[in-house]
């Protein structure tokens, strides 16, 4: 890099370069990440108990892609087990990775404080308390034909946010303070249900423990197909408001004087993260870690600027989880781990390394 | 051009009136200094023309049109504030924070471009920030910061400017420097300028008008050789103060009389 970079013209000149060669490290950074999710994905399906060797896995899965023409020199049984077991398990384990690590980095700048992390205000507690309900209740409850554990997620997710918004109000104006603290409050106390729900949850109890801690074990294209839009549609709107993320950093009265409505940008980007995180806890449980430790290592190599921490936090958090993933089944197969303990056995360390080598905290 | 109005603007927090019945101008290639005691409400009446607070009672107005129906957005593109004091994030570099003063001008699907580039590094070669563009503001002083905040206001290129203690954190020479650059650009750009200030000498020799606050009513208002007399000062700041003719200009000089405060018990001359 430092070999090949053109002279830098005179400053004097009034030709600044100043922000160029950040920006141009960041780019490079963000098209060196979307490679290696590129590559991740096969390299992920291709790794499990059946061996399957990843040009097969690479081809299965390009074939599929439409303008894309590979005779099928493969049996139909590798097929199967690589389109519909385990590609829509690295799917999903993308997208999650990629949803908490953008959700986290949102309520980090909106809420200004380098703690918060996606289930800040309530989202994850929400959650378990509906998921744990879904699994209390009778097999097949309600008539409905698929799984009811994801619906009572959401329904919990969403329901426990919307409490915290409404009391966190102030006639016209949203309070974060109050968000956190009401949130920290309500989560405490739905927390307490769940601890109570599983003590008396009996034999159930293994398979809420598990649903908690995180996994993608249950993965399948119909879950893929939900999420992928939500996450898709929240991701989106946060990263076109990433510039008023900036600015708000300033303070909400300043980004004010600069032209930010902030009150309307509150009301926007926590809808559009309390959805994705909603989206992603709903169908593979809590994994924890994540959405407080991508961003800040991302701000930690590439900086502060939200036009690059969010793009640069989806596909490392994408690469992230599914590498976690592939550890976490493949470590004691055929025994799955949840994936939320490798989230944290990995991401800490790494994490605690690049605190220890800066010598300055990036917020 | 930009003109700067209230009408019997009355501001509260709470119940708690700040500030009552103001009624002023600022006009175009006009710097309009507001002075007065710690707590007198000029910080808060600085907010109010940028809409942070609405008026209680009265209306600010900016060419005519009411502020309170002219967005956020647009707003920005007519008045730049320097707030007191502002608080910056650390972890971003000065020339981050010039460029943000770019943001009214851009739209949701915009980047900055060379021009706000352009127009942001002018900003900061004007109040001589250059050199710190890419120091992060964690590494600044707080005289640095506020000559960072002040090229971000330049940057935002606005035709009024709002500046509340725009020199509490700098130096002597950078005072003179700082209200030098707004006068000028005040009167080539015919910008309409409004400013707390605590240091009555500097508002002596830079407004054109002052506006002299004593709890939240205007207590005097007009040229600065007419504000600042003994007898103004006694009734607004308490007795203390001594004024004589700057050698120079002629106009009014404050010195405090040292050691006549209630405080002043022992050492007291």
């Amino acid at each position: 890099m430092a070999l090949r970079q053109p002279k830098t013209p005179n400053v004097s000149l009034g030709a600044p370069t100043t922000p160029f060669s950040r920006w141009r490290r960041c780019i490079i950074a963000i098209i060196g990440l979307s490679i290696l999710l590129g590559a991740m994905v096969p390299l992920a399906t291709a790794i499990g108990s059946v061996h399957i060797p990843f040009l097969t896995t690479a081809s299965i899965i390009f074939s599929r892609l439409p303008l894309v023409n590979i005779e099928p020199t493969w049996p139909s049984i590798l097929e199967t087990i690589i389109l519909d077991i385990r590609l829509p398990r690295v799917i999903l384990a993308g997208m999650v990775g990629a949803a908490l690590s953008v959700a986290g980095a949102t309520y980090q700048g909106l809420f200004r404080n380098p703690l918060a992390d996606p289930y800040l205000i309530g989202v994850a507690q929400g959650a378990a308390l509906g998921a744990v309900i879904g699994f209390l209740l009778p097999a097949g409850w309600g008539g409905f034909g698929f799984s009811v554990i994801p619906l009572f997620a959401l329904i919990g997710a969403l329901g426990a946010v919307s409490i915290v918004s409404v009391l966190a109000r102030t006639g016209r104006m949203l309070s974060v303070t109050k968000l956190i603290l009401a949130g920290v409050a309500l989560g405490a106390l739905l927390s307490a249900g769940v601890s109570y729900l599983i003590i008396m949850s009996g034999e159930k109890i293994h398979g809420i423990i598990f649903w908690l801690m995180g996994s993608f074990s249950l993965s399948q294209w119909s879950e893929v197909r939900i999420t992928l839009p939500a996450i898709a549609v929240g991701v989106t709107i946060i990263m076109i408001y990433a510039r008023s993320l900036n600015l708000i950093q300033l303070g909400e009265e300043q980004a004010q004087q600069l032209g930010v409505s902030v009150e309307k940008l509150k009301i926007v980007l926590l809808g559009a993260a309390t959805l994705i995180t909603a989206a992603a806890v709903s169908f593979v449980g809590i994994i924890g870690f994540l959405g407080i430790i991508i961003p800040h290592i991302v701000r930690l190599i590439w900086g502060p600027d939200y036009r690059f921490l969010l793009p640069l936090s989806v596909l490392a958090g994408g690469v992230f989880l599914i590498g976690a993933d592939i550890a976490a089944r493949t470590i004691m197969a055929p025994t799955e781990i949840p994936v939320g303990i490798f989230t944290a056995a990995c991401g800490a360390p790494f994490f605690l390394y690049l605190l220890k080598r800066r010598t300055k905290i990036l917020f | 051009m930009v003109e700067l109005k209230t009408q019997g603007v009355t501001l509260a927090y709470g119940n708690k009136k700040v500030v009552e019945d103001i009624t002023f101008q600022v006009m175009p290639g006009e710097i309009v200094g507001i002075v007065g005691p710690n707590g007198s409400g000029k910080s808060t009446i600085i907010k109010a023309l940028s809409r942070i607070i609405a008026p209680h009672s009265g209306r600010v107005l900016i060419n005519d049109r009411d502020i309170s129906r002219i967005p956020r957005k647009e707003l920005a593109l007519l008045v730049g504030v320097v707030p007191q004091n502002p608080l910056l994030p650390s972890a971003f570099t000065a020339f981050d924070i010039v460029l943000m003063g770019r943001n009214p001008h851009l739209g949701l699907f915009q980047y900055e471009g060379p021009r706000d580039i352009e127009i942001t590094w002018q900003a900061m070669k004007q109040t001589s920030t250059q050199d710190l563009a890419e120091r992060r503001i964690s590494e600044l002083s707080g005289g640095e910061i506020q000559c960072v905040v002040i090229a971000r206001v330049l940057a935002q290129e606005t035709e009024a400017i709002l500046l509340d203690e725009p020199t509490a954190n700098l130096d002597i020479s950078r005072q003179i420097e700082i209200l030098d650059l707004i006068k000028g650009l005040c009167q080539k750009n015919k910008l309409a300028v409004a400013m707390a200030l605590h240091d009555l000498n500097l508002a002596v020799h830079y407004c054109d008008r002052l506006l002299l606050i004593n709890k939240g009513r205007v207590h005097t208002e007009g040229a600065p050789a007419e504000v600042i007399t003994t007898q103004n000062l006694e009734e607004v700041y308490g007795s203390g103060n001594y004024i004589i003719a700057h050698p120079l200009s002629g106009l009014p000089v404050v010195l405090p009389r040292v050691g006549d405060s209630k405080n002043s018990g022992s050492h007291r001359r």
